[in-house]
């Protein structure tokens, strides 16, 4: 299941983290999600270890702590976005659809006139669309 | 670079060598001990050769020279593995040392300089040996061939009796190590036999006695003498001791190896150098050579192979114990891995790693796995040490690695140190990232060593290019929990802090939070509290944290604030936050205030409120600011005076969503007495927060004699925000100036905030405020003399109350200090509302003293009006406010119209004596009263058709309350012009004497108009005295005597009303004032008794038709018809009000139907006055209502069926011209057949307006032209007899 | 999915828009009128590249990025390609649309004496060219806007030598 997603904004700035574990882990989550970032720097700085998938916004695993897996994503206006699974076989197929609506959501969100760029996102109807999505990409990578 | 160079390099060249094994006699031991050294430490100093320069020869003959080398000596007593909780218990007390060692106040390290610094002075020095320490658990491990003991040392004194016995039974099996015992290894092994002899004991003939013996019994190279101890003259002192690493576990008052002369140390390195070229390398050389050829003969080969192969397949279905099979030193595996580990001492690499490659196929094959991971280690040590293929080599260790961990605990230990030493080759090769990865790998169940292992992971990513510097926090945060649970508080402490420098300044508050949090708790444990606050402050205005981690903040800091039992004092406390921007300063130099309520009022207003009252402002200048000495620099500050307070408001705000509270808010102030110099000033305030400093600041605010400041206590509930009001009252004069606020936070923590620092934003917000020149700063205050001020208030204003409400108020005006003041004026803002009364009504009884008084007394009226000239009230010239001798003075409050409000009052005084710093100062006073509406009155005037000048007023009454009750007591036309008065009797008018809430009235007076000829100027001039006349409306049995609406104050209220309600700018000639004055019918008259006046002025009585006429005639006579037809005379009468000349048209018809129906068409000229039939037929004789006429005629002429019509003699139809304002009359005739009563109403009368001059003036008050139906006018004739 | 909105509705907004910039709030401070407009540019164009990039590699360079104004992004807003776009290699770009919509209502006198606004003309026609000019900062806030979000920080003037061509000029802030 997925256990916390995260907006980082283009200067690494938490722009939304939700953790979706009744336990108490928040900070954990947001310690695995700011590591993460090093990540992206990483692959976004030497594009040779990325390879092929040169510049896709797909970053795939990020890397794999103890029981996590971190996923990656950075739209082309440098804003990542970050998945923490536990289950430890996905299909990448499932994580790429997950972001693309992910993403989709993101961006209107932050197409609302009265979102201030670079803040906090705090629109209700993001945090359910994204809840949702997290749920579907349980079912889909179930089936 | 060479590998052997590399740190890994020589940590394997120190680690893998050669092991000697020592047997001594406890003699041997004793000698030893006199330098405070074991045997074995005494040889071990000299053990390591760096260019020993040795040749050797490859299995494969290749020669080459050994320049380093070293030999590993070890007691044979441990030569064993390890026990393993021992090692931890020492790790930990290690550890726990080092942790005490590193201090705890330094600042944490900036990330830019760990960036800048290289990895030994980041890292911890202890590391290294803690490392060194772990990978040592796993020697002796009989897998593994290069710690088993190539050469065994057997060392005899020379005082032991039979030595060569000895010697032989030093070397029995069951004194020996298991490892030989067991068979793990080869007991059969090279010895070496030495004697020692000391010194000490004399000369050493007896020792070279038995030596010759020893080379009998033993061959002659293998024996040896050692003399040692053979410093006679005392303790020997050398720089670079040798043995200086042994000194730390003696004490230090004995030195080490103090009888070991240089000759001695000398002969010891001969020993070893001995030792180690003529017996270990060439005794290890030629069993390579042995070795080799065995392995060859069963091995190499095609043949061996596949024989090799099918036997292990034959041995597939072993039993396979955890490590595999066991194996013998004989068995040909283990002399392989002899083989290869004795390549590697000797530096043989390739050879080394033949045979590893060799061996490990089979342990693999034989699911040995220890055995195999331990090979695989070995040959990725020996890539390394190749310095080729770096993948193979990690693959190796990799492989090793996993392979040990998936053997399970039993093999942690392996695990570990594989792990170290592949650690230290990614390192090698600058791979921190992956060697952080191997780090973390590591962590075992142990927590303790998992965070070594963490922190140094830690530093990996660090050191790793592109540094990850959040990584490196995340695991030292994690390292610093490992350590924590471990209670290693002060290690814990240290990782956190350096994670502090990479959490700085980034908005992941969460994260950064709880580190401040941690550090802040575990200085609390350590006791350090001023550092637990230190970081604790970090974290408590968390607004964005949930509300419990809200709670555990403040919770935890306030313990650790109250544990340390003194009060911290805080620069800028961000509990609770501190509003600057909403400073606001409120202080009385010339101006004063009533009450707060009148400080908030704009200060513009004030003044144009008392610009016409105070002089101009130069002259204040010139007469209170030369007083003091240099007037340039007041001009910028503001001047408060001694004994008077100077308040300020101020808003706090709560961030949390718990409540705090706050207690002892405060200002802090400066009172430089005297000269105004800040430097002089009682307290000065830096901005750093220097405690002591503050403290003494704290103490001089509580017991300063120079001012005297107001303290607070709030409690701010979650999100709430606060102003607080603060007070500062300087006794002396001076400088005063407020540098800033401060308070405590939950009785505990003295927080404060300069009002200096953020300058500028204050001054924009007080912007606003500012009043007649400006400042640069406004927190700076000359004070100057106490003064005498004056206090004012109204008795028992009423915040709400009735329209029309008149009521009298006592003002009371108070002087505390011992001068008097005088020349008082004061000036109300709105006049029409409030105003001064005279002295003597104050004592006099309130309703009577407003009662018409039988002689209208001119005085009352006269300084009434006087006051009324400018609306500034002049207090009588003697007046003189003394102390405790309060001014009483009445005013009159009458609430002329619904609605709020704000009634501004400023009074002005005077200094008694002209010596004291201001001339004088204003009092304001500010009152709000809520206006409901009570009752609503209007009027309609008519002119009365049949009397010229008279008209019809028509009164509406409607009681808007929702409970109070009126009475009517008096109606009064203001104006001596007017006369109003009754229809008919009060009690028809009223059937109920009171007006009931809701309830409406509407009736009619007659109102004459006593003037002959009019125009509008006298009109106006005729305004004061006002008489007029009233008409009582109270019930008549009670005949109360009627108020005075031409004295004051009602007459004041209502010229204020007049000129309120003016509707054109000159008055309208025909128009007429009314005052309505009721009572309150309250149920028990307790108070006094509430009086109302409603005002209602420039009534018009100018009539929408300027033309009125009557019908003049008789009513009733006797005639003979039988004799003839009766002709009747008439005369109209018709008067044109209007100021143009009207011409009018008569018309008469004959026939009633056309009368009524041409009465359709008729402009009924004065509306809605219906009702007004409701009155008997005697008013419908003579006062006609043009309207009415047809209802009643309607009414008539179904009653008059049978009476035939009668005609209209002499001319149908007339037209004249009227001048204005005057009247002329028509004759009119008609003529009678038959007894009958007839109504003469059947004409028209048409008219209009000629040449109507300011047709604009005369808009909309009436039309030019229109038509009129006739009046009723009923005529009986009767048959005379 | 996506949703539509008929131009003429934009058309009048913007000019809408400017007119109660710069006769209403902000009258006789035309900077300061015309720095507002640039402003709700700025955040338009923001916000619009962060829809319009979706689903479509980084740009590993500034060129790539323009490009990506001068057709994907314009066609989106103007159903059109940008017609030329020029460079110098050292940071300036100059993106030429023939026939820009915002202005083609725009009832200047295209006659090319009145191209070059620098020489002499008469007041009336310079106040035209200055109404232009005001509806031209809106498009230049959204282009810089894009090129900001797409982490290109720059400046953008907009020239109308020869209407209804316009031209707009983005230079980067090294």
């Amino acid at each position: 299941m997925i256990v916390c997603v995260a907006v980082v904004g283009h200067q690494n700035n938490p722009l939304y983290i939700q953790s979706f574990t009744e336990a108490d882990d928040a900070l954990k989550l947001h310690h695995i999600v700011h590591c993460s970032l090093d990540v992206v720097d990483e692959r976004v700085n030497n594009p040779k270890k990325s390879g092929p998938t040169l510049n896709e916004t797909f970053l795939g695993l990020l890397y794999p702590t103890e029981n996590y897996k971190v996923y990656g994503y950075l739209t082309n206006t440098k804003v990542k976005f970050i998945l923490v699974t536990t289950d430890l076989d996905v299909r990448d197929a499932d994580v790429r659809n997950f972001f693309r609506r992910f993403h989709a959501a993101y961006v209107d969100a932050v197409s609302n006139p009265f979102h201030v760029p670079g803040k906090k996102i705090t629109s209700r109807t993001f945090a359910e669309r994204v809840s949702t999505i997290v749920k579907s990409f349980g079912l889909s990578s179930a089936g | 670079m060479d590998p052997a160079n590399t740190p890994l390099g020589k940590m394997l060249l120190d680690e893998i060598t050669p092991v000697v094994m020592v047997l001594s006699t406890p003699l041997v031991e004793e000698a030893s001990l006199k330098n405070h050294l074991s045997f074995v430490q005494m040889l071990s100093p000299f053990c390591s050769f760096n260019n020993i320069d040795v040749p050797v020869r490859t299995a494969s003959d290749q020669p080459y020279r050994l320049q380093k080398f070293k030999l590993r000596l070890f007691s044979a007593s441990d030569i064993r593995q390890p026990n393993l909780e021992v090692a931890k218990e020492r790790l930990k007390h290690f550890i726990s040392q080092a942790g005490d060692k590193d201090d705890m106040f330094s600042d944490p390290p900036q990330i830019s300089n760990l960036l800048a610094s290289s990895e030994s002075e980041i890292q911890p020095s202890w590391f290294q040996f803690f490392n060194k320490e772990l990978v040592r658990t796993v020697s002796f491990s009989e897998h593994e061939a290069f710690d088993h003991p190539v050469a065994c040392l057997l060392v005899v004194s020379s005082k032991d009796e039979q030595p060569i016995n000895r010697f032989i039974d030093l070397f029995n099996t069951d004194k020996l190590p298991s490892l030989l015992n067991d068979g793990a290894m080869d007991p059969k092994i090279l010895k070496h036999y030495l004697l020692v002899h000391d010194n000490q004991d004399g000369s050493p003939e007896k020792a070279a006695k038995i030596l010759t013996e020893m080379k009998s019994t033993f061959g002659s190279n293998e024996c040896q003498l050692l003399c040692i101890n053979s410093s006679h003259d005392g303790p020997v002192e050398r720089q670079d001791n040798p043995w200086a690493p042994y000194e730390s576990d003696v004490s230090p008052s004995q030195c080490v190896g103090c009888f070991l002369n240089i000759d001695d140390s000398n002969e010891i390195k001969d020993l070893m150098q001995d030792l180690s070229s003529k017996h270990v390398i060439p005794y290890m050389e030629q069993k390579i050579r042995f070795l080799n050829q065995q392995v060859s003969a069963t091995r190499k080969g095609f043949r061996n192979q596949i024989k090799n192969l099918w036997w292990r397949k034959g041995k597939e279905d072993a039993v396979d114990s955890p490590d595999g099979p066991m194996y013998t030193f004989s068995s040909i595996e283990s002399q392989i891995r002899v083989l290869g580990d004795y390549a590697f001492m000797l530096r043989d690499y390739e050879l080394a790693l033949s045979n590893y490659r060799l061996i490990s196929t089979d342990y693999k094959l034989d699911k040995a796995w220890k055995r195999y991971a331990g090979v695989q280690e070995m040959m990725g040590l020996t890539f390394f040490m190749l310095d080729q293929s770096r993948k193979e080599a990690e693959y190796c260790m990799e492989n090793a690695f996993n392979t040990y961990l998936k053997i399970g605990s039993l093999s942690q230990q392996n695990a570990t140190r594989c792990g170290l030493w592949w650690v230290e080759m990614l390192k090698t090769r600058d791979q921190y990232k992956e060697a952080a990865v191997v780090y973390f790998r590591l962590c075992s169940e142990e927590p303790l060593h998992s965070a070594v292992f963490l922190e140094q992971a830690s530093y990996c990513y660090l050191l790793s290019k592109p540094p990850m510097l959040r990584k490196f926090g995340f695991h030292l945060v994690l390292s610093g929990d490992r350590y924590k649970k471990c209670d290693q508080i002060k290690h814990a402490i240290r990782t956190y802090r350096t994670s502090v420098s990479v959490f700085e300044g980034i908005m992941w508050g969460h994260i950064k939070d709880n580190v401040h949090f941690r550090i802040g708790q575990w200085y609390g444990i350590l006791g350090m509290d001023d550092l637990a606050v230190k970081h604790m402050l970090e974290v408590l205005a968390c607004s964005h944290q949930p509300k419990t981690t809200q709670e555990l903040f403040l919770r935890d800091f306030l313990q650790i604030v109250q544990k340390t039992g003194k009060t911290f004092e805080v620069l800028k406390l961000q509990l609770p936050q501190v509003n600057i921007s909403s400073l606001k300063v409120v202080f009385e130099d010339h101006r004063t205030y009533a009450s707060p309520a009148a400080a908030t009022v704009r200060e513009s207003l004030w003044q144009s409120l008392e610009e016409d009252i105070i002089p101009p402002l130069s002259n204040i200048r010139t007469n209170w600011l030369d007083l003091q000495s240099n007037s340039k620099k007041y001009k910028e500050s503001n001047v408060c005076v001694a004994g008077e307070a100077v308040k300020v408001d101020i808003e706090f705000k709560n961030p949390l969503q718990i409540p705090i509270s706050i207690s002892g808010v405060s200002l802090i102030c400066e009172l430089s007495a005297g000269s105004d110099d800040a430097s002089s000033s009682t307290v000065e305030l830096q901005n750093d927060d220097d405690f002591k400093n503050l403290i003494t600041n704290r103490d001089m605010s509580s017991d300063n004699v120079s001012f005297t400041l107001s303290e607070v206590d709030v409690l701010l509930g979650g999100a709430e925000t606060t102003v607080v009001q603060l007070t500062v009252t300087p006794k002396v004069e001076g400088v005063l100036q407020i540098t800033g606020v401060r308070w405590k936070l939950s009785s505990s923590v003295v927080g404060f905030h300069n009002f200096e620092s953020n300058h500028m934003k204050k001054k924009n917000a007080k912007g606003r405020r500012k009043s007649k020149y400006s400042r640069s700063d406004n927190l700076k205050f000359i004070v100057i003399m106490s003064l005498p001020k004056l206090e004012g208030f109204i008795h028992s204003v009423p915040e709400k109350l009735y329209a029309g409400d008149l009521q009298r108020l006592v003002l009371e005006l108070r002087n505390q200090s011992e001068f008097a003041v005088k020349n008082l004026k004061m000036k109300v803002s709105h006049p029409r509302f409030l105003n001064i009364g005279n002295q003597k009504n104050l004592n006099s009884e309130f309703p009577a003293c407003l009662e018409r008084k039988t002689s209208s007394d001119p005085s009352c009226v006269g300084d009434s009006s006087s006051s009324l000239s400018q609306n500034v009230f002049l207090f009588p010239e003697d007046t003189l406010i003394q102390e405790g001798t309060p001014l009483l003075w009445p005013v009159w409050l009458w609430a002329a119209i619904p609605g709020d409000i704000n009634l501004y009052i400023t009074v002005y005084y005077e200094m008694a004596d002209i010596s004291s710093g201001m001339r004088f100062r204003t009092l304001r006073m500010h009152y709000n009263l809520q206006v409901v509406p009570s009752l609503d009155l209007s009027f309609q005037i008519s002119p009365s058709p049949s009397r010229l000048h008279e008209f019809l007023v028509r009164m509406d009454v409607v009681n808007k309350t929702s409970s109070e009750s009126f009475q009517v007591h008096q109606l009064s036309s203001v104006g001596h012009q007017w006369e109003i008065s009754l229809l008919q009797p009060v009690h028809t008018i009223f059937p109920s004497q009171s007006l009931m809430a809701g309830q409406s009235l509407s009736c009619f007076f007659m109102l004459k108009s006593s003037r002959k000829s009019l125009t509008s100027k006298d009109k106006i001039s005729t305004l004061s005295p006002v008489l007029g006349s009233d008409v009582g409306l109270g019930p008549e049995d009670s005949n109360q005597p009627l108020f005075d609406v031409s004295s004051s104050p009602l007459a004041d209220f209502h010229h204020y009303e007049r000129l309120h309600q003016e509707m054109s700018p000159q008055g309208d000639p025909n128009a007429v004032d009314f005052v309505l004055i009721s009572r309150l019918l309250t149920s028990g008259d307790s108070e006094t008794p509430h009086l109302f006046s409603h005002h209602a002025c420039h009534c018009s009585t100018s009539n929408a038709s300027p033309i009125s006429w009557q019908v003049d005639g008789p009513q009733t006579l006797y005639h003979d018809l039988s004799a003839s037809l009766c002709e009747i005379n008439f005369r109209m009468i018709i008067y044109n009000s209007s100021d143009a000349v009207a011409s009018v048209h008569v018309k008469t018809f004959d026939s009633v139907n056309t009368g009524g129906h041409l009465s359709e068409g008729t402009s009924s000229p004065s509306g809605n006055q219906s009702g007004w039939h409701w009155h008997d037929a005697s008013v419908e004789k003579d006062i006609k209502v043009t309207s009415d006429v047809i209802g009643a005629r309607v009414r008539k002429s179904l009653s008059l069926e049978s009476v035939t019509p009668f005609v209209w003699s002499g001319t149908s139809s007339t037209s004249i011209q009227i001048q204005p304002m005057s009247k002329t009359e028509i004759p009119l005739q008609i003529c009678v057949f038959s007894a009958g009563i007839y109504d003469l109403s059947n004409y028209v009368l048409q008219w209009n307006l000629l040449s109507s001059e300011g047709p604009e003036s005369l808009e909309g008050t009436r039309q030019s032209s229109g038509t009129c139906q006739g009046y009723p006018y009923y005529l009986s004739v009767l048959q005379s007899s | 999915m996506g949703r539509e909105v008929s131009e003429s509705c934009v058309d009048s907004l913007l000019t809408e828009m400017v007119s109660s910039y710069c006769d209403r709030f902000y009258a006789n401070k035309p900077d300061l009128a015309a720095r507002r407009i640039e402003a709700i540019g700025f955040q338009v164009g923001l916000q619009l590249s962060e829809r319009y990039t979706m689903e479509r590699p980084r740009f590993s360079d500034h060129l790539e990025a323009i490009k990506f104004i001068c057709k994907d992004f314009w066609s989106e807003l103007f159903k059109k390609q940008i017609d030329n776009l020029k460079t110098n290699h050292r940071g300036t770009f100059v993106l030429q649309d023939n026939r820009f919509r915002w202005l083609a209502r725009m009832s200047v006198d295209p006659s090319p004496e009145n191209g070059d606004l620098s020489q002499d003309n008469p007041p009336a026609e310079n106040k035209a060219a200055q109404a232009t000019s005001m509806h031209l900062y809106f498009p230049c806030g959204i282009i810089r806007g894009a090129l900001s979000n797409l982490g290109i920080p720059c400046a953008v003037t907009a020239d109308i030598s020869n209407l209804p061509a316009c031209s707009f000029v983005v230079r980067i802030k090294a």
